[in-house]
C-alpha cells in the first residue's frame, strides 16, 4: 500500500496552501488509451492494483465488475471502454484509482498512474469537437507543451450514458 | 457521539412524536365511540401541557403556542366535564384536535427538517379559542382575552391587570431589578427559595422558567405570586425580602368581584374547590409523567444508527468465522487436532448464530404503529368522500424489522387510500343491491410465515374488473402483448404499471397513477413482492410479502464458469445429476425435466448471464431445483461448493441503473476468501427467464 494516496493529506495540502490564485487545482494525473488524463484530487480517495474483481453479468461492457475494499463493495469502470477505446490487457502498471464523487463511490481501470500536478482552471479550454457521449470536458497545454485532459466527473458519476 | 444539544433535540423529537403519536391513537378510538372519557381528556390535557413545556424549553415557540391553547382549551373541558359539551361540539372538538394534531406533525416534521418554523400560528390558535369561546358560552370575554396573543400567561393580555386565580387571597408582585438579564431564572430561584419554606403558593406568568421568552416581560411588569391566604404571603413575604435582585414589590389584594379569567367558571363556592386542586396538579403534571413511567421501566430506547452498526459487526463476525473455519492451513492439522478444534469452531458457530438471532431481534418492532396510522386516514377519508367504512386490524403485534416498518408505511397508506377511493362503492345503494352490509369494511392483516412477512389489504368494495384494466392499458399503450392473450393474473398486474390509473378523475387522495407503481417499488426495495386478487363484485385483497430477515441468511454457493453464486438455501428444494435422455424439449427447443411431481424449465445460468464455462453438457453439471412462491424451476451449474452463512449486501448505487433486480440477482455477499459472490434471486430469476420469453 505504499502507493496509497490518502485524501485528506492532498486535501490538507490543499487548504495549507491557499494559493495567491485560487483558481489553481490540484490534479492527479494518469494514462488511459494513449490520452493524459486528470481529475481533481478532490475526488481521489486512494490509488491500489491487484484487486481481483469480480464480473457481474449483464452489464455493459466496460462495467468490469465489483471488488471487495475492506468490505465496501465497490463498483469498477473501465477507463478504456468507458470513453469506447480498445481493450488492453492489464499489465503490472494497470491500476484502479478509487473514487468519490458527490458520495457516489467508483474504482476506474487506468493504464498508469503519473503525477499530482497543479493546474490552473483559467487555461483550461473546452474540446472543440462535438460528440455524442463525452467523458472528458476540458483540456489544459502545459508549459512543456504536453496536453491534458480533464475527466468529465459528472458523466462518469452516471454509470449509463 | 453527539454533541449535547442534539442529543436533547433527538430526545425532544422522540419524546414529541410518541406523544402525538399516543394522541391520535386516543382520537381515533374516542371519535368511533363519540366522545372522550374524562381519563383521556387528563391525558391530553397532559400531553399538551408536556409538549408546551419541552416546546419552549427548546424554544420552538409555535409547537409551545399551539399546545398552550389546546391545554387551555382541555382546562376548561375538564374543569366543565366532557358531559357538559353537546354532540355538536364533540364532533367540532375531534376535529379541530385532528387538525391541531396535524399542525403540530407538521410543526415537529420541520423541527426535525431543520427548517425554520412557522412564526404565524395565530391564525390557528385564535380558531382553538374562537372553539373555547364558543363552548364557554357565556364567558365570552375572557377567552377573547387569551386569543389575542400567544404568550403563555394570561396575564400577559391585560400586563396591568392581575394573574387571574379566582381563590388567590392576596398576590405578591415583585419586580426585578432593571438589565439583570435571565430574569425568568432569576424569578424562578425566588420562588424556589419561597417554596422551600412550604408555603402554599402559585406564580405568575406560569411556567416561567421553561420560557425564555417572557424575560422582556417579567423584567417590564414583574411577577406575581398567589397566595390561599395573607398569612401565607406575609411569611413569603419575609423571604423575598432577603433574595437578591429585587427592585422593589408589593403586596396586592385582588378585588372581590374580579372576574374569573383563565377559567371561565362561575363564582360560585363549589365550583371554586374544584378548580383549586387543579392548579397545583398544573404544576405537577411533569413529575406525574414520570411517575407513570414504571409502566415503560424494562425499555431503553436506542439510536437505530448504533443497532444498524451492531447488525453490520455481528455481519463482519459472521463472515470472519467462516474465513477462519475455511482456512486451508487447517488441512494441515493432524486428525485429532482438526477434530479439537471443528468442535470449537461449531461452539463458536452456535454463539455467532445466537448472538446474530439477538442482534435481529432487537431491530424488531410490531406493526401496529403503522395499522394505527391507518385508522386516521381512513377516518379522514371517510368524511371526505362520504362513505361509510370501518378498518378492521388483524394481526398488530406481528413483528417486523425496522427498516420493513419504514419502508411499508407508504405503501399500506397508498393501497389503503386506493381501497376506500376506488375500492369500496361509491353510492351506498350499489352496496345494498348486492346483498352486502351497507358498511363498507376494509381490513388490513399481518402475519408471519417461515421466512416471510405477509401483509395484506382486503376490501369488500366492488373489484376490479380485469377487461377494463386491459382496455385502460391499451388506452395508454401500456400492452406488450396481444391482448387475449393476457391473463386475468398479468391483467391485474397491469395496475401496477407506471403511469396507470384507471380512475377518470384525479382525486385528492388517488388517481393521480403514481400509487401502486410507487408501492411496488418501496416492497421491493425491501426485497417483497405486491400482487393482487380480485374478484367483480366481491372485493380485492392486495398482498404484500416480505422477506423477514433482510440481512444474514443461509446460502448454497455454486460455481458457473469462474464466477461463485450464492443460492439461498430456503428456495432449494433438491438438487441432483441427470444424463442427457432425461432432458425433454418443448417446440421451441427449451429444456425440461421430469421431476417427482411434474415437469419443470431448465435454466442454463452460463447461458443466462453470458459465462464462459466448460460445463456445457447436462451430465457434466448439477441441477439444483428451486422454488419460491409456487414458482419453481432447475438452475443448470457447474459445481456445489459448499453451504455457509452469508451477509447480504446491497449493490452500490451506482450499478442501480442496470437493474440487476430485475436479472435475478438479489445482492452480493462477501465470501471468507474476501470473494465477492452473486447472491440469486430465485423470483425475480424465474422472471427474467421463462415469464419474458416471447
Amino acid at each position: 500500500m505504499s502507493d496509497v494516496m490518502n485524501s485528506q493529506d492532498s486535501r490538507e495540502i490543499k487548504e495549507s496552501n491557499p494559493n495567491v490564485n485560487s483558481a489553481v487545482e490540484r490534479c492527479l494525473t494518469f494514462e488511459s488509451g494513449g490520452l493524459v488524463l486528470y481529475i481533481s484530487t478532490e475526488h481521489v480517495i486512494e490509488i491500489i492494483n491487484n484487486h481481483s474483481i469480480t464480473m457481474l453479468p449483464l452489464v455493459p461492457p466496460y462495467i468490469k465488475g465489483v471488488i471487495n475494499l475492506r468490505g465496501q463493495i465497490l463498483p469498477i469502470v473501465d477507463m478504456r471502454l468507458r470513453m469506447g477505446k480498445e481493450e488492453t490487457e492489464y499489465t503490472s502498471k494497470t491500476c484502479i484509482i478509487v473514487l468519490d464523487i458527490n458520495s457516489v463511490s467508483l474504482g476506474i481501470i487506468v493504464d498508469s498512474v503519473q503525477q499530482v500536478i497543479d493546474i490552473d482552471l483559467n487555461n483550461v479550454r473546452p474540446i472543440p469537437l462535438k460528440r455524442q457521449q463525452k467523458m472528458l470536458d476540458g483540456m489544459v497545454t502545459m508549459e512543456d507543451g504536453r496536453v491534458f485532459m480533464s475527466v468529465d466527473c459528472q458523466a462518469l458519476s452516471n454509470a449509463q450514458y | 457521539m453527539d454533541n449535547g444539544m442534539d442529543s436533547i433535540l433527538d430526545t425532544y423529537l422522540f419524546e414529541t412524536n410518541s406523544l402525538l403519536d399516543q394522541l391520535e391513537e386516543m382520537l381515533v378510538r374516542d371519535e368511533k365511540i363519540g366522545e372522550f372519557s374524562s381519563d383521556d381528556v387528563n391525558e391530553i390535557f397532559r400531553i399538551m401541557h408536556t409538549i408546551k413545556g419541552s416546546s419552549a424549553m427548546m424554544e420552538f415557540g409555535s409547537l409551545a403556542s399551539v399546545a398552550h391553547h389546546i391545554e387551555d382549551l382541555f382546562f376548561y373541558i375538564r374543569d366543565k366535564g366532557i358531559d357538559s359539551l353537546d354532540p355538536e361540539h364533540k364532533k367540532e372538538l375531534f376535529n379541530l384536535m385532528f387538525r391541531s394534531e396535524d399542525a403540530l406533525r407538521g410543526q415537529v416534521e420541520k423541527v426535525e427538517a431543520g427548517e425554520p418554523l412557522d412564526t404565524d400560528m395565530d391564525s390557528f390558535a385564535a380558531e382553538i379559542n374562537g372553539f373555547l369561546k364558543k363552548i364557554s358560552g357565556a364567558e365570552e370575554e375572557a377567552p377573547a382575552d387569551v386569543s389575542s396573543g400567544q404568550e403563555p400567561a394570561p396575564q400577559a393580555a391585560a400586563p396591568e391587570g392581575l394573574p387571574a386565580d379566582t381563590d388567590a387571597a392576596c398576590f405578591l408582585h415583585i419586580f426585578l431589578e432593571e438589565g439583570i438579564g435571565m430574569e425568568n431564572l432569576r424569578a424562578f430561584m425566588i420562588i424556589t427559595a419561597v417554596k422551600e419554606c412550604a408555603i402554599d403558593f402559585r406564580y405568575y406568568p406560569e411556567g416561567l422558567e421553561l420560557n425564555p421568552d417572557i424575560c422582556g416581560e417579567i423584567a417590564e411588569n414583574g411577577f406575581f405570586l398567589a397566595f390561599d391566604s395573607e398569612d401565607a404571603a406575609s411569611k413569603a413575604e419575609d423571604i423575598v425580602k432577603t433574595q437578591g435582585y429585587i427592585r422593589s414589590y408589593e403586596l396586592v389584594t385582588p378585588p372581590q368581584e374580579e372576574p374569573p379569567k383563565e377559567e371561565p367558571a362561575p363564582a360560585g363556592a363549589p365550583e371554586q374547590k374544584s378548580s383549586a386542586p387543579a392548579v397545583p396538579e398544573k404544576k405537577d403534571t411533569p413529575k406525574k409523567a414520570a411517575a407513570n413511567a414504571p409502566v415503560k421501566q424494562s425499555l431503553i430506547s436506542v439510536n437505530l444508527m448504533k443497532l444498524d452498526s451492531l447488525v453490520d459487526i455481528v455481519g463482519e463476525i459472521v463472515i470472519t468465522e467462516a474465513m477462519v473455519t475455511s482456512a486451508p492451513e487447517l488441512d494441515q492439522l493432524s486428525r485429532d487436532s482438526y477434530d479439537n478444534f471443528m468442535k470449537s469452531a461449531r461452539q463458536l458457530r452456535k454463539l455467532t448464530d445466537d448472538l446474530q438471532d439477538i442482534a435481529m431481534s432487537l431491530r424488531m418492532v410490531p406493526i401496529s404503529g403503522v395499522f394505527q396510522k391507518m385508522n386516521r386516514i381512513v377516518r379522514d377519508m371517510k368524511q371526505k368522500l362520504n362513505k361509510d367504512v370501518r378498518l378492521t386490524l388483524v394481526g398488530e403485534d406481528t413483528e417486523v424489522d425496522k427498516t420493513i416498518v419504514d419502508s411499508i408505511q407508504d405503501p399500506i397508506m397508498h393501497m389503503v387510500r386506493n381501497s376506500m377511493d376506488h375500492g369500496i362503492e361509491e353510492d351506498v345503494q350499489d352496496r345494498i343491491k348486492a346483498g352486502k352490509n351497507p358498511q363498507g369494511e376494509i381490513i388490513l392483516s399481518a402475519s408471519h410465515t417461515s421466512n416471510e412477512v405477509v401483509i395484506s389489504i382486503t376490501d369488500d368494495g366492488a373489484g376490479i374488473d380485469p377487461e377494463k384494466i386491459l382496455a385502460k392499458a391499451r388506452e395508454k399503450g401500456l400492452l406488450v402483448k396481444p391482448e387475449e392473450d393476457y391473463s386475468k393474473k398479468e391483467a391485474l398486474g397491469l395496475i401496477m404499471l407506471p403511469g396507470f390509473s384507471t380512475n377518470q378523475a384525479v382525486t385528492e387522495y388517488s388517481g393521480r397513477g403514481v400509487g401502486m407503481d410507487v408501492v411496488k417499488k418501496n416492497v421491493e426495495s425491501v426485497g417483497g413482492v405486491v400482487s393482487l386478487d380480485s374478484n367483480v363484485g366481491v372485493g380485492s385483497t392486495f398482498t404484500i410479502k416480505i422477506p423477514l430477515t433482510l440481512s444474514i441468511m443461509d446460502g448454497m454457493r455454486v460455481t458457473v464458469g469462474k464466477s461463485i453464486f450464492t443460492i439461498p438455501t430456503a428456495n432449494i428444494r433438491s438438487s441432483f445429476k441427470i444424463s442427457p435422455e432425461e432432458v425433454i424439449y418443448d417446440e421451441n427447443g427449451s429444456e425440461m425435466v421430469e421431476r417427482i411431481d411434474g415437469f419443470y424449465p431448465i435454466v442454463r445460468l452460463h447461458q443466462f448471464y453470458g459465462i464462459d464455462t466448460e460445463v456445457v453438457n447436462i451430465e457434466d453439471g448439477i441441477l439444483i431445483w428451486v422454488e419460491n412462491n409456487d414458482r419453481s424451476f432447475c438452475l443448470f451449474v457447474d459445481d456445489l461448493l459448499g453451504e455457509q452463512q452469508v451477509v447480504v449486501k446491497p449493490f452500490p448505487a451506482f450499478l442501480s441503473c442496470f437493474e440487476l433486480k430485475n436479472s435475478g440477482i438479489g445482492g452480493c455477499t462477501i465470501l471468507g476468501d474476501g470473494n465477492i459472490s452473486i447472491i440469486l434471486d430465485i423470483l425475480s430469476l424465474h422472471t427474467a427467464t421463462l415469464e419474458n420469453n416471447i
